[in-house]
This record gives structure tokens, sequence and C-alpha cells, in this order.
């Protein structure tokens, strides 16, 4: 959210005090920051309360003061779940970007009538629910599925490729589900973007590999770090894919904090877990800032 | 129990804005396969050819009571285990809105209520939950006079250890928890879990996604009684799953028949009910009761202390124990029936099935699941460790 925060400079204000919101913004405002203060910051705060919380033998919470949810956070097993979700959420991320700024480009470049319908198509599939897309995957990977079926008849295969509840099954359902929110940042700076630059670029010698990493990459950044953020941030503790389409052999972290929450009815657990989640995500959002006020 | 619950992951803005990602509320549907319906309508026809024959039926002892209630009940149930039908019937019947929420464990049902967030008439808990509940003093006694149609259930399925003389709870469904065998894809007879876990079906195995019922299965396979989950018992159990889980390819609680269905396993340890709906899809699979051991749950309709409408509940528990109504839960969800009065709609296919109705000595040999307080956490702990070995 930082990248988009910065995208457009708007012009320097003379004075802080000019930059001051007056009471009219505010009250513009005030509907988004009670939305905020009641789903936003009331939860996050039961969390933090529940995380030093303690459970009887039944599974009542009982509200204390213990540090032991976190001392058993910290084990080998939780830390190899969390690494696990964020190599499954990286490489999502990183797919999504080689596959989605070229749709982009292609996307922000065209007439501008048919950008309109193009971004309508992007779109499109997320008009049907999450839930049914993945079944639908599901019908196509498996081994008596639809693809395979093609394959076998068309005689390129003689017995059925092992596809669902695979690795690649979970990269290709992740990928497929966070493209868009990939695309459309990316989508906005490709559109905001000057062609005359790039015109600059070829008539100062560049060639298209030079402006490509000069020019366009440098300018569209805003846009690729938002759509980096907005991929890769919810990725890390989506689950529903990783059960549905891998099986769930290795368990994720957002797996296991909505579990410990349901079947092993340990919310203050959960809470811990969800509570450090949050940390890391604030934590490396603040080095990424640092390293961008340094640069 | 269980079945597709699954991950309502709606507002797709709204997921990924949401910081701990999506969420798995187990309110929605699945829209996977259901072979259930061919097996529905295949017995349809001469379940209604019986109720053409016998019109004292018990839907015209409707007289719709009147419990001096807001016409409004809050039903806390499995997903994918009371039908719709079911629910239609009871409000044209009795004029009372049903309000559904759906669960897919005990503990996430315990969690909800305790948390206290949603108000509750009737819950639908396993055996071990209902002990434990009334241990906790969370029911409320029912009126006996208010659910005459008790006497419907077979003799064995009453006044059960885990709540004597039926004072909170009146049976819904039983079920086991058994093997289904794909016989194109495994020729080999399969008797035991040592048969199915064996190294040559590595990556062929589908099992509940559940911990307690993983254990269960080691437990078995040791001789040692399910409910004595010891630290010590733990210990000896896990050099048994920590071989078993790597040759596990799906773990799935709530529709483990999809991938036996596509192809994708050819091996499972699922619900009954799964099971049996997977012999009624295909005559390649079939359905074995390990014989290290079985056990045997029984979910049974109750009322929290906090319900609001409790004589609602209870109208809606003796409306299901009707044997008419009792039938259509079997037709949609084929698990072991308890209502003995319903059985006799049940078509000769259905009370066929090996899966739904296990015989009577098998019945005799089957443990049932006990609360076992805190040990719970450390057998999900377990089985977490051992995922991620």
């Amino acid at each position: 959210m930082a990248a988009i925060a910065e995208a457009p400079a708007p012009a320097p204000a003379s004075s802080a005090y000019e930059r001051r919101p007056g009471w009219g913004a505010w009250l513009f405002m005030a509907p988004l920051l009670v939305w905020l203060l009641l789903f936003v910051v009331a939860p996050t705060i039961l969390l933090i309360v529940y995380s030093f919380a303690e459970r009887d033998s039944f599974g009542r919470v009982v509200f204390t003061f213990t540090w032991d949810n976190y001392l058993a956070a910290f084990q080998w097993k939780w830390l190899k779940i969390l690494v696990y979700s964020i190599w499954y959420a990286f490489l999502t991320t990183v797919i999504c970007m080689a596959v989605g700024f070229p749709a982009a480009w292609f996307i922000g470049r065209a007439p501008e009538r048919r950008r309109n319908l193009l971004m309508m198509l992007v779109m499109i599939p997320f008009w049907t629910s999450f839930l049914i897309r993945t079944y639908a995957w599901i019908t196509i990977l498996s081994n008596q599925g639809f693809l395979n079926a093609t394959l076998l008849a068309s005689g390129l295969t003689t017995s059925p490729l092992v596809m669902m509840y695979t690795p690649f099954a979970v990269v290709l359902g992740l990928v497929y589900n966070y493209l868009p929110f990939m695309i459309l940042p990316i989508y906005t700076s490709v559109e905001k973007l000057d062609n005359a630059l790039v015109e600059a670029a070829y008539d100062l010698g560049a060639g298209p590999v030079r402006a490509f990493s000069k020019v366009i990459i440098p300018l569209t950044k805003p846009g690729i770090a938002a759509g980096a953020l907005l991929v890769f941030v919810p990725a890390i503790a989506m689950y529903a894919i990783t059960t549905l389409m891998g099986g769930g052999q290795v368990p994720t972290i957002g797996e296991k904090i909505q579990d410990q929450f349901t079947k092993a009815s340990n919310p203050p657990f959960g809470a811990a877990l969800g509570t450090l989640l949050l940390l890391l995500f604030f934590i490396s959002l603040w080095i990424t800032q640092a390293r961008k006020r340094t640069a | 129990m269980k079945k597709s619950s699954i991950l309502a992951l709606s507002a797709f803005a709204a997921a990924a804005l949401a910081l701990s990602g999506c969420g798995k509320p187990a309110t929605t549907t699945a829209p996977t396969p259901e072979p259930s319906k061919p097996a529905a309508s295949a017995s349809a026809s001469p379940a209604a050819a019986n109720a053409a024959a016998t019109p004292a039926d018990d839907e015209t002892e409707s007289k719709t009571p009147d419990t001096g209630e807001p016409k409004e009940l809050n039903l806390f149930c499995w997903s994918e285990y009371v039908p719709q039908s079911v629910i239609d019937r009871f409000t044209k019947a009795t004029g009372i809105k049903v309000n559904v929420e759906n669960y897919a464990s005990n503990e996430e049902m315990k969690t909800k209520l305790l948390a206290g967030g949603g108000q509750y008439d009737l819950i639908q808990p396993s055996e071990y939950m209902i002990q434990a509940f009334i241990k906790e003093d969370l029911l409320m006694p029912l009126d006996q006079a208010d659910v005459p149609n008790l006497k419907n259930i077979a003799p064995e399925f009453r006044d059960m250890p885990f709540d004597p003389g039926n004072k909170y709870s009146v049976p819904w469904m039983a079920g086991t928890v058994g093997i289904v065998v794909n016989t194109e894809l495994v020729p080999d007879a399969i008797t035991s879990y040592a048969d199915v876990f064996q190294d040559k079906y590595k990556g062929k195995i589908v099992v509940l996604d559940d911990s307690r019922e993983i254990v269960s299965w080691g437990l078995d396979t040791l001789g040692i009684p399910v409910n004595e989950v010891s630290d010590e018992n733990l210990e000896k159990v896990k050099p048994i799953v920590a071989k078993w889980l790597p040759l596990v390819k799906v773990y799935d609680s709530d529709s483990p028949k999809t991938a036996l269905l596509n192809g994708d396993v050819a091996l499972g340890v699922v619900w009954s009910g799964e099971g049996a709906l997977l012999l009624n899809a295909d005559k390649k699979f079939k359905w074995v009761l390990p014989k290290e051991g079985v056990h045997l749950f029984v979910d049974s309709l109750a009322i929290p202390k906090t319900a609001a409408h409790p004589k609602n509940a209870e109208l809606f528990m003796n409306f299901i124990l009707r044997p008419k109504i009792s039938t259509l839960i079997s037709e949609d969800f084929p698990y072991l029936n308890p209502n003995a009065a319903a059985r006799k709609f049940l078509t000769p296919a259905q009370l066929a099935n090996t899966a739904s109705f296990p015989t009577t000595e098998e019945i005799k040999q089957m443990e049932t699941f006990q609360d076992i307080g805190s040990q719970a956490s450390k057998i999900d702990d377990l089985v977490t460790t051992l995922k991620v070995q």
C-alpha cells in the first residue's frame, strides 16, 4: 500500500499548516475511520489480548497474562510451516509478475475503447464464486479429468499425468486467483506512462532491453510494487487452495491458525500465531519503507 | 458428519486486503459432484410406493402445536448433514422459520458456542462432545413429554452411556470410519489399516483431516483402547503415524469421496456416509471395516442452556424422529440411521449398503470416543509435527 501512497506525487505544499486536513475532510473520512476502528483496530486488539490468555481443559478462554503461547510458537515445525507458506506466496508473486506485466502492458497500450473491454475480460471469471472456480480446476486437473482425457485421446500420453494434489496444482490455483491483483495496479501505471518518454529513450539510442529496464520498469515500479504486495500478503495466509488443490499434505500457516480456533480449540495459541504473522508483515513493511527513505 | 463444509471466500477484494488472509467458514455447501442424487432418486420410487401403501403416515399427525415462542429456530449443525427438504417440511408443518449455521468439527461448534457470538437453539454434537457438555452443565434437560417420537429410535441407540436416559439429547445419525477400496486400481485384498498404509500405495491414499481419528487408527493398530490417550500411549503411536503420513496424498474431512471418485487416489479411510455414497456411485468401490478395530460415532441433537427457543427446538427434535422424515435424511446422507421405525421405509438396496449399516455383531465390537479434555490439543500437536517431519 505504501507504493500506492507514493505513486502520484502531489504538488509540494508550501507549509505544513496548509496540508493539515480541515473539518470537512475529517467528515468525509469519518465513515472510513469508523470502519477501520470497528473492523481492523478492535479485532486486532482483541487478537492481541487473546494471545496472552490461556485455555482450560474444556477449551474455555481464561484471561491471564502468559507468554506461553508465544514460546510455543517458536518451534521448528511452526517455522517450517511459515517458510513453506512464504515460499508458495513468493512463487505465486513472481509468476503473477511474469504473466501479469505483459498482459497489463498490452491492455494499457491498447486503444482506449478496447482497454475497458480487455479489463472486463480479466475480471469476468471473478464474477463466479471462488469455490466454484476452484472445483472447476479439480475437474480439469484430476486423473480422470478433462485435461488427462484429452491428452490420452490425442495419444500424446499413454497414462494419466498426475497433476491434482501436487505443488504444481497449488501454484496454478494461487496464480489463477491472484493474477488480477497484479494486472490491475500495473495497468494503472502503464496507462499513465507517457509514451513520449519511451520514444525519447529510443531516440537517444537505447535498445529495447535498455528502454525497458531504464525507463519502463522505473516508471511502472509503483504499480509493480503495489501488485506484488496485493498478491504476496494474502497468498501467505491463503490455505483454501492449498487444501483443496494440494491435498493439505503440508499445512500452511493460515490453515493452522484457523485450526487453533476450531479443531484444536485453542484460540489463545491461534491468536498468538496470528499476532506474530501480523508483526512479520509490519516489520517487512517497515524495512522496505526504511530502505526507500535511505535510497 | 463433516462433509463439504469449506471456505466461502466471497468478496475477493476484501480477501486481498485482509492481512490474515482467508477464512474457512463452514457455511457454504461445496458444489462437489454429489453421487447421492442418483442413489436418492433410485430409492425414491419404492419409498413413495411404501408411503402410499401406508396412509397412516406420521405426516398426518401434525397438529401444529403452538410452543408459545416466536416462530423462529436457530439451528447450528454439521455442514452437509441436515437436508434442506427436512427443514422445508418443518417450516411448512409448524410455520417456524429455521436459521441454519454450519460447522465442520465438534470443536469448532464448541469454540463458537463458548465465544457466545451466536444465538443457538439447537446443536448437533457427537457423543464425546455431548458427554463433555453435560459435564460442563451447558445443556438444557429435555421435557420427555415433548419428544414422544424418541420411541422410534432403536433400543441400542437409546439410553447410551454418554447421555443416560436421553435426558439431554436425541440421536440424529450414527456411523463409523472405515476403508474404501477402488478395486480397479487395487486388486489386492485390503482388510486392515496395515494393508492400506503400505509403501506401494504411497500417493494413492486419502484420509480424514482429523487428528483424533488418525491417532485412533494408530491406537487400534497397537490394540490400545481409543480413549486411552495418555502421553505414554501417544509416544507409542508416534512411530506408526510417522510411517503412515508420508504415504497420504490428500487430507480431507469435508468431502473425501471427491478424490476417490476422480481417480486421484485408490484407497481412503473415510466416514461411512461418504463410503456409502461411493458404493452407490460405482460398483468398483468396496467398503471394509479394518480388522484392527472400528469406532462408532453417534451424532445427536441437543439444546444449549442459552437457547432462546427451547420449545421450538424440542418440536424440531420430535419432527426429525418421525419415520418418514428420518428416511429423507437417510436418502441424502446414508449414515447408520438409528431410527428403527424409519428403517421400514428404506429400500432393500439402502439397507444392504454395508457402509451405512454394519451388522449387529460388528456394532457390538465397536468402541465410541469419550471426552479426552486437554489431551485433544496434544493429539493435534502430534499430528501437525508429523505432517511437517
